[in-house]
């Protein structure tokens, strides 16, 4: 027998965090929830949950409130329930430390997978390879693999190509990469970085016009999308 | 032409109010101090009505008559009691003093009420300018509170309805009609996003922010929002090696996208095929096309590009998306039959610049 992972939801809208709390249950995770802001820092404080789901707008104490309070202390995942048209609201909460996002209206099989891609990510260890759906990255041997055949790349497309990978299902920040690849030249610029990605998901992609690895995420940077075996 | 016409009547109107007070104190034989009275009267009302030139003149006017009608010797300007003199001068200076004190009272009272029509016009003002910031304030959070207020109840059935599909599992007939208010409820949803957008493009909150965007991230995301279609039927996507990025807003093109899709999917016979394709504009380098072709009916005679608009709500939304990020769309017919539903978008050209 495992121990279920535990869940914070955190909404105003009854509804919502009914519907959401018994559709995670039916999916194996334990349930807290809370209504807005404090009241889902003190449920985080004693609930002790392994990933948060939180909305941004709330009266009284919103998700932003929650997010820093989190991020004060803790790791733990966080994503956010956004609404269409507020990708202001959505950047800011990633920046903010938030780890992911979903926008409402959702279906529960995207969150489910969101969801997953968060607990994995946070709970993997360090591990010599990566592996996707017919791609296979060699973190030690610096190789990659794509549908039997090896890919060559660079050792900057390498690099983007790992740091995205193992953050497989978090959007990425341009500056966030550019802070990590080109730690020497800090001055370079978000375009570098959309030469090297174009030139790495030409090669990694087996169909550039259908992409099944990396994506661009609007106003943040890039996210890759497999999920890992 | 009033301005003249009340000069002339008030010049006329003291005239006979000083020969009507005149008649009336030496016809009836009034003593000479009433008659005096009425003068002051009179050229106090003159003056009241008339301004200071009528007052003053007035006032010279009544003090000859005075002298004239009623101080001894009568019918003459000649005044032989020097008391009748002290007299004469007193009424002079009280009519003259009058005319002018009520003159003066006049002004300042005409220049209070033009300060206070002033200060009203200025509080209006501000009134307004405040109302329309207000507004503005009222456009966006009512914007925002009707987006909260319809998306949650559509998220909540969203989220119910996968309780329904589990339940629905071994049996046919619930499964399909779960399947099909799903379907319908994604509609509604895309039906709302599409007027918000539009209600935000109007009340000048959507400002479009625009970053490179590859054509393929698009297509990925319209099979996200429209899983039913891309379930439904073939939607081949194609973008070539050498087509460049688009410089637009990723969330209004992608809305673009999905109304054109939702459209071609629409009018399509159901085993044809959609194609999605995006590549260089074949004239103008430094553009996006991106294409959405169907095998539908095609155009109806005589349709031309321009008439949009007749093809339903979501392209005349598209269309005006497309307008501000910026772009253009428009509809022609296809070879071998059926539309092509045509996109044209800035590009955003990858930087030359030397391997790492």
């Amino acid at each position: 027998m495992t121990v279920s992972n535990l869940i914070l939801v955190v909404d105003d809208d009854t509804a919502i965090r009914d519907s959401l709390s018994k559709e995670l249950r039916a999916a194996g995770y334990a349930t807290a929830t809370a209504s807005e802001g404090r009241e889902g820092v003190a449920a985080f404080g004693t609930g002790a949950p392994d990933l948060v789901l939180t909305d941004l707008a709330m009266p009284r104490s919103d998700g932003f409130e929650l997010i820093a309070a989190i991020r004060a202390g803790s790791r733990t995942p966080i994503i956010v329930l956004s609404v269409r048209g507020a990708d202001a609201d959505k950047v800011r909460a990633l920046d903010l430390g938030a780890d992911d996002f979903v926008t409402k209206p959702f279906s529960v099989a995207e969150l489910l997978a969101r969801v997953r891609a968060q607990l994995r990510r946070t709970g993997a260890t360090a591990s010599a390879t990566l592996n996707f759906d017919a791609l296979t990255i060699d973190v030690e041997r610096r190789r990659v693999v794509q549908g039997g055949r090896e890919v060559r790349l660079t050792p900057t497309e390498f690099a983007l190509l790992e740091l995205l990978a193992t953050n497989a299902g978090k959007p990425m920040f341009i500056d966030q990469i550019i802070a990590r690849i080109w730690r020497d030249t800090p001055s370079t610029t978000a375009d570098t970085v959309r030469v090297h990605m174009s030139s790495l998901r030409k090669k990694i992609e087996p169909d550039p016009s259908d992409p099944r690895y990396i994506v661009t995420e609007p106003w943040v940077g890039y996210r890759f999308i497999a999920e890992p075996i | 032409m009033t301005g003249r016409v009340s000069r002339v009547t008030v010049w006329v109107a003291a005239i006979a109010a000083i020969a009507a007070v005149t008649a009336a104190g030496w016809g009836i034989g009034l003593n000479a101090s009433t008659v005096g009275f009425l003068y002051l009267i009179a050229v106090l009302m003159i003056s009241l009505w008339g301004g200071l030139a009528v007052g003053t003149v007035s006032s010279v006017v009544a003090t000859l008559c005075y002298n004239f009608f009623f101080f001894r010797p009568l019918y003459t300007l000649r005044i032989d009691e020097p008391a009748n003199w002290f007299a004469l001068a007193a009424f002079l200076i009280s009519s003259v003093t009058v005319s002018r004190l009520v003159v003066a009272a006049r002004v300042q009272r005409d220049a209070a009420v033009a300060l206070s029509a002033e200060r009203e016009r200025l509080l209006e003002e501000s009134a307004h300018m405040q109302a329309l910031r207000e507004s503005e304030a009222l456009k966006t959070s009512l914007l925002r509170a009707i987006s909260h207020d319809l998306t949650t109840p559509i998220t909540a059935i969203t989220i119910r309805m996968e309780a329904l599909r589990r339940r629905a599992v071994g049996d046919d007939e619930l499964r399909e009609v779960a399947g099909a208010i799903a379907d319908e409820t994604e509609r509604l949803r895309r039906r709302i996003d599409n007027l918000l957008s539009m209600a935000r493009l109007e009340a000048g909150r959507a400002k479009p922010r625009p970053e490179p965007t590859p054509p393929a991230d698009l297509f990925r995301a319209a099979r996200e929002n429209l899983p039913q279609v891309f379930a439904a039927r073939t939607v081949t996507v194609h973008v070539d090696a050498d087509c460049p990025d688009a410089s637009v807003d990723p969330s209004l093109v992608l809305e673009i996208l999905v109304n054109l899709v939702e459209n071609a999917h629409r009018v399509s016979p159901p085993a044809s095929p959609i194609e999605l394709v995006a590549r260089r504009h074949p004239i103008e380098s430094d553009k996006v096309r991106i294409e959405v072709l169907d095998r539908g009916p095609g155009l109806p005679p005589g349709v031309a590009d321009a008439d949009v608009a007749q093809r339903g709500l979501g392209l005349e939304i598209a269309r005006s998306l497309a307008a501000a990020n910026g772009g253009s769309i428009g509809l022609a017919p296809r070879a071998g039959g059926g539309t092509v539903a045509r996109i044209e978008l800035p590009a955003a050209p990858l930087p030359v610049e030397e391997r790492a």
